[in-house]
């Protein structure tokens, strides 16, 4: 995992809109974007679909509550 | 399911029985006998409930949280261990439950926030929940139906009745440019089709800009343009035809008709401004307004085509029009701008002929903050005007000079005289103060305490003075918006409801990308403020905002300014001189006149 998700402090969200038919096919495709930006913990978090596509916040988990956080690694007491 | 069967209602939860109680409401109304659970029943003591009473169904109601999929899922299983599972239907409700989660736990049915009684009475009965199409009663407003546009203050429509005779006077025996274009598109668009319309073309083309004659005789195409191809046109058509196979209108306002909704189009693109407009339209925008790009206001002419532009704003032409209004719903209320710039005429007459419900005119703006010279713009907004009487177009009279430093009673006093000449033409102007933190209050502190007193001032001395619709715009809260969209959409929507509060006609109002200028906006941030003022019309409803007695020592100060101003314009006997002269704005208050076009009004 790289640098940058080690110092997510919990979650990344992506909201976006996609031009689809309906809200399944709006569900399909975010979360195969989360999964091609590599967001492996992934959920929606909101999804609302009308006409012309759907407005959705996904999230991808990258510390949960009782992980190893990230964040707190790479320094010390003495720094 | 006989309306007569019983249904029991459980919440399978420590607490929450809300949605239940509404849902029971529903089915009792409906015939159903229904037993509602208290809250933190055990499944066992549930089913015993169920069988005792010989239940044909059981809403159970949850929350989702850890552990609760294994519980609901437990309850099924204990359902069909008990023997009712095959002759009692099932089924779960609560936030974040959705349909897939339902049937993956074992339930019949699943319903999430939302969820209307009747899809669950369509399901108790076997029968396809058919939803009512939203907004399919949403209509299109006329803005200025019922104004008579009575003076209360006689003083003031005297003084503008002598401004605006002088302005007719000042305008016989002179033509401009715009306007001799104006006249040839007429022609080339009354031309019947396979015509030559060369003879007209040449016409046309003594009247523009040198980059304008390229196009057409070398089709040399400007700067950061380019035509868009047959192919995408046809792609585009499907996407409109299938998108509006889809289209359901959700409705903004809740308990108040009013205010009509607009938002903003210009993305440069046409193709990207459809897919805007039609998530506008989808997320209860009411009208769209289109927003053409600073150098086509400069330029004298209009090309022609299907054209894209990679910067803000969208290109006038009469197939870019065409291909926008082709794609709007029928509720929808379209504007097409026209109150800055050299092509002011040709505006209104394409924006007539392509089927606009609305423009925008407004002299002192135009040529005070816009760009354009005052004599140039006086001549050009008068044929506008025509035009827009003859097409039946209302137009709004903005007060953009605001926003450079002018203060509201000056622009009011400039807005009240292209709404009067517009009367007197036999036009319908609409008003629009802006609703914004302008420089005048960041001066005089007016608005450090709120933003509510000084915008309401504006309302009721325009009330005072005219009872002639009010469009505040545009966008309403203009620079109170930051680049954070809950903020931004916060902002707008907390003006939005003062503007309800108030009882405005209409609102214009800008996407939650409002204050970001890096990069064209982005569709969502259009939605969040169309969603933030749901919200808030819902909130509100029919309640209102009290401003403080500040506002009306405010209107009384506005309207006193007003009259003040148009005074001296009266005295000075010559509107284009007293623009000129900062009568209406000065340069020392950040207005500029325009140059761009100057020396071009002509004798006939």
């Amino acid at each position: 995992m790289g640098e940058w998700f080690e110092r997510v402090l919990d979650a990344v969200d992506i909201e976006t809109f996609f031009a689809c038919k309906d809200e399944k096919e709006g569900r399909v495709l975010a979360m195969q974007l989360m999964k091609g930006f590599g967001l492996k913990d992934a959920d929606i978090v909101f999804i609302e679909h009308e006409g012309p596509g759907a407005r959705v916040r996904a999230r991808g988990y990258i510390h949960r509550a009782g992980d190893r956080y990230g964040w707190l690694e790479g320094g010390t007491d003495d720094e | 399911m006989s309306k007569k069967a019983k249904v029991l209602l459980a919440p399978l939860d420590p607490v929450h029985d809300i949605g239940l109680k509404i849902i029971k409401r529903s089915l009792d109304e409906a015939g159903y006998q229904t037993i509602l659970l208290p809250p933190d029943y055990s499944s066992e003591e549930i089913l015993k409930v169920a069988m005792e009473e010989k239940v044909r169904a059981i809403l159970v109601s949850r929350t989702l949280g850890y552990g609760v999929a294994e519980l609901l899922a437990r309850f099924v299983d204990m359902a069909e261990a008990v023997g009712i599972r095959e002759n009692v239907k099932l089924a779960i409700g609560g936030m974040s439950i959705r349909p897939e989660l339902a049937q993956e736990l074992g339930y019949d049915a699943g319903f999430g926030p939302g969820t209307k009684p009747e899809e669950v009475i369509a399901f108790l009965e076997n029968r396809k929940y058919e939803p009512e199409i939203r907004g399919a009663g949403k209509i299109k407003r006329d803005i200025t139906k019922g104004f008579d546009y009575a003076y209360s203050n006689k003083n003031i429509e005297k003084m503008l009745d002598h401004i605006v005779t002088s302005i007719v006077g000042w305008g016989q025996n002179k033509t401009t440019p715009g306007i001799k274009r104006a006249e040839v598109r007429k022609g080339l668009l009354e031309l019947p089709q396979g015509k030559d319309r060369t003879h007209l073309l040449q016409e046309y083309l003594r009247w523009c800009d040198a980059k304008v004659k390229e196009f057409y005789l070398e089709g040399t195409v400007l700067p950061k343009t380019r035509l868009l191809s047959k192919e995408e046109l046809r792609k585009l058509e499907r996407y409109v035809e299938e998108t509006n196979k889809r289209m359901t209108l959700q409705v903004i306002q809740h308990s108040r008709e009013k205010p009509v909704v607009f938002i903003q189009y210009g993305t440069g693109c046409p193709f990207m401004d459809i897919a805007h407009i039609k998530a506008g339209e989808a997320w209860g925008a009411d009208g769209v307004v289109h927003f053409d790009p600073s150098w086509g206001a400069r330029t004298e002419g209009f090309l022609e085509g299907y054209i894209t532009h990679e910067e803000d704003g969208s290109i006038i032409t009469p197939e870019n029009l065409m291909g926008i209004k082709s794609s709007l719903s029928p509720h929808t209320i379209w504007q097409v701008r026209a109150h800055r710039g050299l092509n002011t005429p040709e505006t209104v007459l394409l924006a007539g002929a392509m089927g606009a419900d609305l423009t925008k005119i407004n002299i002192a703006y135009g040529s005070l903050g816009g760009g354009t010279d005052p004599a140039r713009l006086t001549m050009d907004a008068m044929q506008a005007i025509r035009y827009a009487v003859e097409y039946g177009l209302p137009f709004d009279v903005v007060t953009n000079e605001e926003l450079c430093g002018v203060p509201a009673y000056k622009a009011f006093a400039g807005m009240l005289i292209t709404a009067h000449l517009g009367l007197r033409l036999g036009g319908r102007p609409i008003l629009q103060p802006l609703f914004c933190y302008s420089p005048e209050v960041m001066v005089s502190g007016d608005m450090d305490d709120n933003y509510v007193d000084f915008n309401a001032a504006k309302i009721m001395a325009l009330r005072s003075i005219i009872r002639a619709p009010i469009w505040p715009g545009a966008p309403i809260g203009f620079l109170t918006q930051t680049e954070d969209r809950v903020q931004s959409s916060l902002s707008t929507a907390l003006h939005g409801a003062l503007a309800a509060s108030l009882g405005v006609e209409a609102i214009s109002i800008a996407s939650s990308d409002e204050a970001y200028s890096g990069g064209p906006i982005a569709v969502p941030s259009r939605i969040d403020t169309l969603k933030a003022l749901q919200e808030a019309f819902r909130f509100f409803g029919l309640s209102s905002i009290a401003p403080t007695e500040n506002a009306q020592v405010w209107a009384e100060r506005l309207e006193k300014g007003i009259e003040e101003v148009l005074e001296t314009v009266a005295e000075r006997g010559d509107f284009v001189a007293a623009l000129y002269e900062g009568l209406l704005g000065s340069v020392a208050e950040g207005a500029y006149p325009g140059r761009s076009g100057r020396k071009t009004v002509m004798m006939l």
